[in-house]
């Protein structure tokens, strides 16, 4: 009786090292973004973890969802796009957006300039903005 | 006083049709030597046309290039994750991603008219960003190229709400040229582009990785593998793939060969923690023991060989303590 005592709980103590054992066995992989990152395959920023988390965290805050929604798009929608970008491109997309020229603004002489000097070049085959106008070649 | 104006037009007027009558860099090399081993001309005609709404000209070309790989996708799906109201037009960056998205490889190509008509030949639609403005006074435009005709010197697209658009080479590369040479296929996993160089198909499976299922980025990465089998960005790709499917042999495998042809700190790293995963306790020593050794004094991969070692040691079967325990 003792005996079987004995053998049952070494049985256990066998299983249940055993599950530990098994529990504990993983080790997190490399991932390839960053394996990719070292290789120069994409460009290296430390910081692109950061400020993927940086903008994640502002995509929850209400006004930031507020503004988003006024502009036609939801939050959550932005979230599954930042979410669809690796490291490097989340970095190049912020830098891109603080860059960008926001809105348009000039005087209408410029703007009579530019549509005078388009159709212009349109008609040279520099530039194609005008459907009706074809080029002299 | 009047001549001399006049006379100044006239020399601006000449000088602007001289820069109109020259041939741009690339049409004109194409025109002087006709390329070797690509056809005279193509036609994609089963390419799908999205005619574009108002500034959607994004998702539109990216309907027609996904629909041409085999992915449907209406623009009106696809403008909620490529266009930006506030800017009415989608990012480049974010062209790729939606791409993605739906499951495409989306790969950008070299900058150079050539490579357009080695897709086309190798029957890809190619997206392209044109600037159909000025440098100073952008018109920014996608559209896909369908089609080309060395004789004729012309290009055939489908671009905005026109189906089969006609367009000299020389004008669409001034345009293209004002847009960056900015171009990408998008393409089933497991395909590959024909002028893409070995950076930008790594960097497109990689980032494909995030989008898609483990068995789709498998397929990416073997195809690109096998183009270039000495890359260890992909090979981590094609065994992290596979681990992330379940295949912990096909992981071990691939990161086995990829240890010992590049004996690269994170191949050793990730052929441990697959050996450990696997319970071969003493395979997983050994990978661990490579991984340290290799990452010495790397800042990058130091750490977490160390840590993967310390783990390989603490799973190690150590009969003693389970003796004690029994006591």
């Amino acid at each position: 009786m003792v005996r079987t005592k004995r053998w049952l709980a070494m049985l256990l103590a066998a299983s249940l090292s055993y599950a530990g054992a098994v529990h504990g066995a993983q080790s997190a992989l490399v991932g390839t973004e960053q394996v990719a990152a070292a290789q120069g395959v994409v460009s290296a920023d430390a910081q692109a973890v950061a400020e993927r988390a940086r903008v994640l965290e502002l995509l929850d805050r209400p006004e930031v969802a507020a503004g988003l929604v006024e502009r036609g798009l939801s939050a959550e929608q932005a979230r599954e796009r930042v979410a669809a970008l690796t490291d490097a491109e989340v970095a190049q997309l912020a830098h891109t957006l603080d860059t960008a020229p926001a809105g348009a603004d000039g005087v209408i002489g410029v703007i009579v300039f530019i549509f005078v000097l388009l159709l212009v070049t349109d008609i040279l085959g520099l530039t194609k903005v005008y459907p009706f106008t074809r080029s002299v070649r | 006083m009047r001549r001399g104006v006049v006379a100044r037009l006239a020399a601006l007027g000449a000088a602007l049709l001289l820069v109109g009558c020259a041939l741009p860099p690339q049409t004109r090399e194409l025109t002087d030597a006709p390329p070797t081993g690509v056809p005279v001309r193509t036609e994609l005609a089963s390419v799908p046309f999205f005619p574009q709404t108002a500034y959607h000209c994004g998702p539109a070309a990216l309907a027609t290039a996904l629909g041409a790989a085999g992915f449907t996708a209406q623009p009106d799906e696809l403008a909620p994750q490529v266009y930006l109201p506030s800017r009415q037009g989608s990012l480049q960056v974010e062209m790729l991603a939606g791409a993605r998205r739906q499951g495409a490889l989306a790969v950008r190509l070299p900058p150079t008219l050539r490579a357009v008509l080695e897709e086309l030949a190798g029957g890809h639609p190619v997206v392209v960003l044109q600037n159909l403005g000025l440098s100073f006074a952008p018109g920014w435009h996608y559209a896909v190229v369908v089609g080309h005709d060395l004789e004729a010197g012309t290009l055939l697209l489908r671009s905005g709400t026109v189906e089969r658009q006609v367009l000299s080479l020389a004008t669409f590369e001034n345009t293209w040229a004002r847009g960056g040479h900015w171009a990408f296929v998008a393409l089933p996993p497991g395909h590959l582009p024909v002028s893409a160089t070995e950076n930008e198909v790594a960097a497109a499976t990689v980032a494909l990785e995030r989008s898609v299922a483990p068995a789709a980025a498998r397929r990416a990465y073997d195809a690109a593998l096998a183009r270039w089998p000495g890359n260890l960005t992909l090979a981590i790709g094609a065994g992290n793939s596979r681990h992330a499917a379940g295949d912990l042999a096909g992981a071990a495998e691939v990161f086995e060969a990829a240890s010992a042809l590049h004996d690269s700190a994170p191949a050793w790293i990730n052929l441990a923690a697959v050996r450990l995963e696997q319970g071969q306790a003493k395979a997983a020593e050994g990978a661990a023991r490579r991984a340290v050794a290799r990452a010495a004094g790397d800042a990058a991969w130091q750490a977490i060989a160390d840590e993967t070692l310390a783990k390989v040691l603490a799973a190690q079967p150590q009969p003693t303590s389970v003796r004690r325990r029994t006591r």
